[in-house]
């Protein structure tokens, strides 16, 4: 049974997408119900693997897939560990509420088949990618991943008005099937420079699998790292991976683009599946680099986790500054995903960049991991609603009342304030523990920097409640949307993640403990501590403090200017000129998006005409239009020789006897 | 082992040999039938794949390759008609088949069309002549997958042509005349360079057969045969520079055809692995490299030229001239990976392009437009097609779980193994590599151009092409779906003939 349930967990989300379709029409939308009861078994047979919890070393159920010339084979197989274990379970419970809450959520919008086709597969794939032991089956689940979201996201692919997204007027609107290929194009990207990067591993160690490429680390990464750089692009075409579909800089401008499609379908996206596939990744591999840096002391290795905290901590930053201005509600949770996926990779790269912060960077990102897909999956339900409910992406323009929807309205809050990290709600713990392994870890300016973002998640997660439930025009709110609570089946789903995150929140330093001797255990079972003594960190309440004082600067200008209303934002810029500029360049998203598109969109599209009217044009002259041309003129000039003139004729009869008369004579003397 | 044959008298040459004997018979059935006569051209194919999925059985279970030798000319030299079944020619032999038979099936409603639109009235001769000329192909290609020596891949190469021509005279679209002499101009010249390195290299080594080229290596004239020969299949190829007569020839004619000349330009990935891979590998090696750069060439500025187009069925077309050349990087890598990898792809692109031909021929049935800035929101009329088209857009982009995705990791494998030594050559695979996310953006941005976003008002009444349609389409992605997961099935064969020393 134990054996069976993890494969269980992955087939059936993914047999199970096609369910719907083989079912009789007439049934209606009953029979998506078919379609969540294949999720539903997941997570049946993801919570029978608890137990298992903490599991000694690893386990891998499966065999051969497909043998290759060189001897070496790919297995159909499944690692089950600590972190399988864990990560499943997040994704097939949120998965299951996410389901659930769409299926009200969906209910007479257009395409519905397709939409549940492509969740289940989602579920399905990410799954596959969670539970694979090696690195094609892994990436058999990446690739349906990031297919699904593009499907997803392109949803409402005729791209009719209502769902256009961005704007408002003037400034550009997006539209789904344009997001959609975006989102495609740039996870693609990273993906093709992943599968490089993999490659170059195989070559070097003969193996796909996980656990095989850690045994026999200090045999193919010494001998990787004899060709100076190779490690490192390696590492760099490797994070190409994660950092794409974690919407990490430079990969990062799909994901605010990324909420063109049904709600549910975001939240799928941000909380469970997708985005938190680069933060699996980087920890799956993260053994096996810090096993290369620390006890090989290989040093480019080390480049792993330099270049995973800096992005880390500076995405971080970059999207959180990024939703402070942001006006649709959708896009500032999606700011704040990238924020604190961010915070996630900072947190793994701490775990490699001192030989101590091992298993407390690992653990407080994983936890984090497990509280943001909990507290952003309810956030992203919730939205879902206010969006239903006002008819609008914008916050400015919802204008809601926290009275007719108090359940909803206190949800948020909690959500929210777990977001920021308010003790002691669950985002607390384990942002203080990313925190303070950076302060140990002595990366003092990606600590500065985090501690900063601290104040601004503060600032823009405040402005967001705010605006959207507290603006002075409260009551006379939106008259055209009758808006009351949500239905049970959609309130219900976030109102147990709600519930969740206070719960976690309440006893979070002792799962935050129980995690750190899961994976202590574990990494002392495969090898990975030996050859140090587990340091107990030098607790120190510095990082603590500064995150608390940190939200109360960030967080009491917004009080003032969104929820008490004292005073009026757009006065406050309009009045200092450097703020409007800073307003302006945050709200275009630092230019990096545009730039981008000059840089790589523009010049593709720019070299179409000169290819096909120069280059292709041209080549196609010369070749199939000159080359007949030239036999047709020498054809011509040969034709005039034969003028059908008697007299030049026997001209040219005469000539030639007199040739082979020469000839003859030559030969013969 | 023995005991799971099951031995079919004659077999090879029953699939060579059987659509060219039906052509006639096909021809004077069709006078009467009409376009009804597809599906016994159909039923011909159905039966020569099941033959040759008996032959892929025993050569799966005895790992024994199959011959079967006839003799043909004994008086100025001594030629065999042989052919030869293994783990390379049965693969490519059967997906070549498996293709022919899927758009024999879709072109019974595709030519009928054509036919009332180019002659205005509906004619069984014009069916029964294109079905007859149908069977050529099948023969052509079943002749070159089986082909045991130069001459008979040259006459197969040929016999190729005479269906190409007078299918495009007949059917093609526009300047139809012209391009179908284009086509047979281009062809013949290649065919005849081919011809001229295999005289080359039976005056130096006495023997036409592919089996006994081997001894060539280290003649004086081996590098200028091999030049010769290898030339001929790059024309074919359309390589950079010698690429300019696809783009006419592929577009315009009929889809289906089309899909077939996908899997025409491509088999000579599969002439480059018979004849260069097995047996000429030495000679091989020397063009390697510059054979990859000119392949990295021909992969970037193929997806350039491809992203270029408006046209739908000249996008699909210039699409052709970069996917077969990933075929060539991998084979001309010169390691096993490469070459399992190549031709692995060259299947799989083969499924994957036939589908979205075809897909590109049901638009154009159903709207009688080609030009993708007129389209628009088409899977809201059209969802199968829409979908099938997203399947063999997946199919290129080495999208799993279908084909694609194996075929471009095995080879890649190849190229990267041949890289690691010196920096040129990781450049290479790793730019190649970067290249294939350009047929991301050449098979998805264009799919989202024709069925995505708002319907013009004029395609309105545009309704879903009828089943027989899209039926064969769908078989060619549950192939390549079924492949995708146990890539075995290819694998296998491949690795069992393509193993190099090294």
């Amino acid at each position: 049974m134990i054996d069976l349930a993890p494969w269980l967990c992955w087939i059936m989300p993914t047999i199970g997408s096609i369910a719907h379709y083989l079912l009789p029409k007439r049934i209606g939308r009953k029979r998506y119900i078919v379609t969540i009861g294949f999720t539903f078994i997941t997570f049946i047979m993801a919570t029978t693997m608890l137990p298992l919890l903490p599991i000694h070393g690893y386990k891998e159920i499966g065999g051969i897939w497909l043998s290759l010339p060189d001897g070496n084979y790919v297995e159909f197989a499944i690692l089950i560990d600590n972190l399988s274990i864990i990560l499943t379970n997040l994704v097939a419970f949120l998965s299951l509420l996410i389901l659930i809450y769409s299926y009200k959520y969906m209910e007479g919008e257009p395409g519905e088949d397709r939409y549940w086709f492509f969740m289940s597969l989602f579920v399905g794939g990410m799954l596959i990618l969670i539970l694979a032991n090696n690195f094609i089956f892994f990436f058999i689940g990446w690739k349906i991943v990031g297919l699904c979201s593009f499907a997803l996201i392109s949803h409402y692919y005729s791209d009719e008005r209502k769902y256009w997204i961005g704007g408002p007027e003037p400034y550009p609107f997006q539209k789904p099937s344009r997001c959609g290929l975006k989102a495609l194009f740039v996870t693609t990207l990273g993906d093709v420079a992943l599968l490089a990067s993999i490659i170059i591993i195989y070559l070097y160690s003969g193996t796909f699998s996980f656990m095989e490429l850690y045994k026999n680390v200090n045999i193919w990464m010494s001998e990787i790292a004899k060709t100076p750089g190779l490690l490192t692009i390696t590492i760099l075409l490797f994070l190409c991976g994660p950092f794409s579909k974690s919407a990490q800089f430079p990969f990062h401008e799909w994901l605010p683009e990324a909420m063109s499609g049904p709600t549910p379908v975001s939240a799928l996206i941000h909380a469970a599946t997708m985005v938190k596939a680069g933060v699996y990744l980087v920890a799956r591999v993260l053994p096996i680099f810090y096993f290369g840096t620390w006890i090989l002391g290989i040093k480019e290795a080390y480049n792993f986790f330099l270049i995973v905290a800096i992005i880390g901590g500076f995405t971080a930053f970059l999207a959180a500054t990024q939703a402070m201005v942001a006006i649709e509600l959708k896009k500032v949770l999606a700011y704040s995903t990238m924020s604190v996926i961010g915070y996630m990779m900072l947190g793994l790269g701490i775990a490699g960049i001192s030989s101590e912060t091992l298993i407390e960077g690992f653990t407080s990102s994983i936890f984090h991991l497990i509280n943001h897909g909990i507290f952003k999956a309810a956030l992203f339900l919730c939205a879902g609603v206010l969006i239903h409910a006002s008819g609008s992406i914008y916050i400015t323009d919802m204008k809601l009342s926290s009275r007719t929807m108090k359940f909803t309205w206190i949800f948020m809050w909690i959500s929210s304030l777990a977001l920021i990290g308010i003790p002691p709600l669950s985002g607390f713990w384990s942002k203080e523990g990313i925190l303070s392994s950076c302060y140990i870890s002595g990366q003092y300016w990606i600590f500065i920097l985090s501690v900063l973002t601290v104040a601004v998640t503060s600032f823009y997660v405040i402005r967001l409640m705010g605006v959207t439930f507290h603006s002075p025009n409260e009551n006379n709110s939106n008259k055209n949307h009758e808006h009351g609570e949500a239905s049970k089946i959609m309130l219900i789903p976030y109102g147990i993640l709600a519930i969740l995150t206070v719960i976690i929140g309440i006893v979070g330093p002792w799962i935050n403990n129980m995690l750190y001797e899961f994976f202590a255990k574990e990494f002392y079972d495969i090898h990975l501590l030996e050859f140090h003594t587990l340091s107990i960190a030098h607790e120190s309440i510095i990082p603590t403090i500064l995150s608390i004082v940190m939200i109360v600067i960030g967080g009491l200008p917004a009080y003032y200017v969104y929820i008490a209303n004292k005073l009026s934002s757009i006065n406050i810029i309009e009045r200092y000129g450097i703020l409007k500029a800073f307003h302006k360049f945050l709200w275009n998203r630092w230019y990096i998006d545009s730039a981008f598109n000059k840089i790589f969109v523009y010049p593709i599209l720019a070299s179409r005409e000169p290819t096909e009217k120069y280059l292709e044009g041209n080549m196609d002259l010369a070749i199939n239009v000159g080359i007949p041309k030239l036999f047709s003129h020498i054809s011509n000039n040969i034709r005039r020789i034969q003028t059908g003139i008697l007299s030049i004729n026997m001209l040219y009869a005469l000539t030639f006897f007199v040739i082979i008369l020469v000839f003859v004579i030559w030969v013969i003397i | 082992m023995g005991d799971h044959m099951m031995y079919i008298p004659y077999a090879l040459l029953q699939i060579v040999i059987l659509p060219l004997i039906f052509s006639p018979i096909i021809a004077l059935i069709g006078m009467k039938i009409g376009k009804r006569v597809g599906w016994i051209t159909c039923s011909v194919l159905t039966y020569t794949t099941f033959l040759l999925i008996i032959t892929g059985y025993n050569i799966w279970n005895s790992s024994s390759p199959i011959i079967e030798e006839y003799s043909w000319s004994i008086f100025l030299f001594n030629l065999k008609f042989g052919f030869l079944a293994d783990g390379l020619s049965l693969p490519v032999a059967l997906i070549m088949n498996i293709i022919c038979n899927a758009l024999v099936v879709y072109s019974i409603e595709y030519l009928d069309h054509r036919i009332h639109v180019i002659y205005k009235k509906s004619s069984n001769s014009l069916n029964a002549y294109y079905y007859s000329l149908f069977m050529f192909f099948a023969t052509g290609l079943m002749g070159i997958s089986f082909a045991t020596n130069l001459i008979e891949v040259y006459v197969f190469l040929d016999i190729l042509l005479i269906p190409l021509y007078f299918i495009m005279d007949s059917f093609g679209y526009i300047d139809r005349h012209k391009i179908a002499m284009m086509c047979f101009i281009w062809g013949f010249v290649a065919g005849v360079i081919f011809l001229g390195g295999s005289i080359i290299a039976y005056s130096q080594i006495g023997s036409f057969e592919i089996s006994e080229l081997s001894a060539l290596i280290g003649k004086p004239l081996a590098i200028i045969a091999s030049l010769f020969m290898l030339l001929g299949m790059l024309i074919k190829l359309a390589v950079f520079g010698f690429h300019v007569w696809l783009p006419w020839v592929h577009a315009e004619h009929p889809t289906c055809i089309a899909g077939i000349l996908a899997a025409i330009v491509g088999i000579e990935n599969y002439l480059i692995a018979r004849i260069f891979i097995q047996h000429l590998f030495e000679i091989f090696e020397l063009f390697s490299l510059p054979l990859m750069i000119w392949a990295l060439i021909t992969m970037i500025y193929g997806a350039m030229l491809t992203i270029a187009q408006d046209d739908v069925k000249r996008l699909y077309a210039c699409s052709t001239i970069g996917q077969t050349a990933y075929s060539l990087l991998g084979l001309a890598s010169c390691t096993t990976f490469g070459a399992i990898g190549g031709v692995f792809y060259f299947l799989s692109h083969s499924l994957g392009k036939a589908i979205l031909f075809s897909v590109a021929g049901i638009i154009v049935y159903q709207t009688g437009i080609r030009n993708m800035q007129e389209m628009g929101g088409l899977a809201k009329k059209m969802p199968i097609t829409a979908s099938l088209c997203i399947l063999g857009s997946m199919i290129l982009s080495a999208i799993p779980p279908l084909s694609g995705f194996f075929a471009e990791w095995i080879m890649f494998v190849g190229i990267f193994g041949r890289g690691s030594f010196n920096m040129i050559n990781m450049l290479i695979a790793i730019i190649g590599l970067f290249a294939t996310f350009l047929t991301l953006i050449y098979t998805f941005w264009p799919a989202i151009r024709m069925f995505f976003g708002p319907l013009p008002s004029s395609l309105n009444n545009t309704k879903e092409a009828p089943l027989i349609m899209l039926l064969p389409l769908i078989i060619l992605a549950l192939i390549s779906f079924i492949i995708g997961i146990y890539p075995e099935f290819i694998t296998r064969f491949l690795t069992s003939s393509l193993t190099l020393g090294k």
